[in-house]
């Protein structure tokens, strides 16, 4: 959409040789001052020549009976050839029945015969002022439209960097999957082969949402996927992450993460918690516990900080589920939350037997709970199943 | 979400009571700076009315925390009910901001 600038170009249409002396007699100080400028055509069939060849005419002032064709037929050609312009009928004193008609078929307002010239100029005025707005709006929906856009962008390369492929080991298998609740997200997770057959799990949560929350969580990512693969133990890659994100860090914003690696050989989970929720482990008998904190704090806020970390040995068969608290926040129309208590009763006499199955299980229990209610964070969620040598 | 405060003993009291999320996150922020003064009194948030608070709540707290930091004072947290407390513990908040069980302990701890 470009914007309209004076002078600002009137069409008048009348098949009277009459009227064009008299509108450049009565308008010439707004001509002169530079504010309008009148172009003429004698009949409707002129008229559309002149909007295609000019595309800087914004109003058209139109008499109603002209030969060829006239100003009612008219009305419904000019939205065909420019839908932004704002037409004027010009009809007999009198005339309500036409003027009607004329209404209907898009004119945006009618001046009657003989012209009071005074009276029109503050109908071009009415008209041109409601068309600027309109014209506004609509640049302002194209603007809308064009960052509507960024963000679908950004939306999917925020998704490009999520695994979408999981590793598959001997001993174990992993499934995984982020829905945010807007465009882009503040959660991530992440799934890494380490050395010595190692495997590195993540999942994070970044303070608020939106783009803010976005750019963050792709540096928190960056940060966390080069201490993983250098450092290794889950206590010294918290303490790192945490020091290099609270450099420069104004604005507060910070991300809890829990960090695990799983060795299969000995199906140990060594995790540090840095203020995430804590994991949850699911037994082959669909038993369920909360594993412990290991009382860390988000990290962004304070530098320096030690991390403890946990280990403990899984079982073949175990499931150990990683979570946002979109999962244990989400809410209900009754305003009511998912709970800790509904996801360690989820698998209750049941005997859950892929991560994948008792991910989707998870993620599709608290989407039945929300019922309709609105999304208001992002639901991320991450199962590893550990499994013995001879599976 | 709704804030009230008062002066007791040298210090601002402001009670919040409702939901803090990232609808009115900004709101909060907002209302707990104009709670503050030009004379950089410290701070208790009474959260004995609080049902919720999010991560964008819980980074206005620290943001407030700093801004009360730059003018040499402080900000406790009270009266934590079950879940908030929780939210707490597990961010590890109540490692970076003291959390007391009133506000007169958080007051007198303060040392004001």
């Amino acid at each position: 959409m470009t914007d309209i600038q004076p002078p600002y170009k009137i069409l008048v249409v009348d098949d009277e040789p009459d009227l064009q002396p008299l509108v450049q007699q009565r308008m010439r100080r707004y001509v002169r001052s530079g504010r309008y400028q009148f172009v003429f055509a004698h009949n409707g069939v002129e008229a559309l020549q002149c909007l295609r060849e000019d595309e800087e005419i914004v109003i058209v002032l139109s008499d109603i009976n002209m030969p060829k064709m006239d100003g009612l037929a008219l009305l419904d050609q000019i939205p065909k050839v420019n839908p932004n312009i704002r037409s004027v009928i010009i009809s007999a004193y009198g005339d309500m029945k036409n003027i009607r008609t004329a209404m209907n078929r898009g004119a945006f307002d009618f001046v009657t015969k003989p012209v009071d010239f005074d009276d029109l100029k503050l109908t071009i005025d009415r008209t041109l002022q409601q068309l600027l707005e309109w014209r506004d709006a609509l640049g302002a929906r194209d603007r809308l439209v064009a960052l509507q856009n960024e963000l679908n962008v950004a939306s999917q390369m925020q998704q490009s960097i999520l695994p979408k492929r999981f590793p598959k080991g001997a001993g174990y298998e992993v499934y995984a999957s982020m829905k945010p609740a807007r465009s882009v997200g503040g959660d991530f997770f992440d799934v890494m082969r380490l050395e010595g057959g190692l495997l590195g799990l993540a999942v994070a949560d970044v303070s608020d949402k939106g783009v803010p929350a976005a750019l963050f969580m792709m540096s928190s990512r960056t940060l966390l996927k080069g201490a993983a693969i250098g450092l290794g133990k889950p206590s010294e890659v918290l303490g790192e992450v945490n020091n290099l994100l609270c450099e420069d860090n104004e604005t507060a914003m910070f991300v809890t993460l829990i960090y695990a690696v799983y060795d299969p050989s000995t199906r140990m989970l060594t995790f540090a918690n840095g203020g995430h929720n804590p994991p949850v482990l699911v037994d082959a008998e669909g038993n369920t516990k909360r594993l412990p904190l290991t009382g860390g704090v988000a990290l962004g806020l304070v530098p320096d900080l030690e991390y403890a970390q946990t280990s403990i040995t899984l079982s073949p068969g175990d499931h150990v589920v990683l979570y946002t608290d979109g999962v244990t926040e989400a809410m209900n129309e009754d305003e009511e939350e998912y709970g800790m208590a509904r996801l360690e009763g989820l698998f209750a006499q049941s005997t859950p037997s892929s991560a994948r199955e008792v991910n989707e299980k998870v993620v599709g229990s608290v989407m039945e709970f929300a019922g309709d209610a609105a999304q208001s964070d992002d639901i991320t969620c991450m199962t590893m199943r550990a499994k013995g040598h001879d599976h | 979400m709704e804030l009230t405060s008062e002066n007791a003993n040298g210090a601002v009291i402001v009670k919040a009571v409702g939901r803090v999320d990232g609808a009115n996150a900004r709101d909060f922020h907002e209302g707990l700076e104009s709670s503050i003064g030009a004379d950089g009194k410290s701070m208790v948030l009474d959260f004995a009315g609080l049902s919720y608070i999010s991560s964008a709540g819980l980074r206005v707290v620290l943001l407030v925390a700093k801004s009360l930091q730059q003018r040499n004072a402080k900000l406790a947290v009270c009266s934590l009910t079950e879940s908030i407390r929780e939210v707490f513990e597990i961010s590890g908040f109540d490692k970076i901001v003291p959390v007391y069980a009133n506000s007169s302990e958080a007051v007198s701890g303060l040392e004001i």
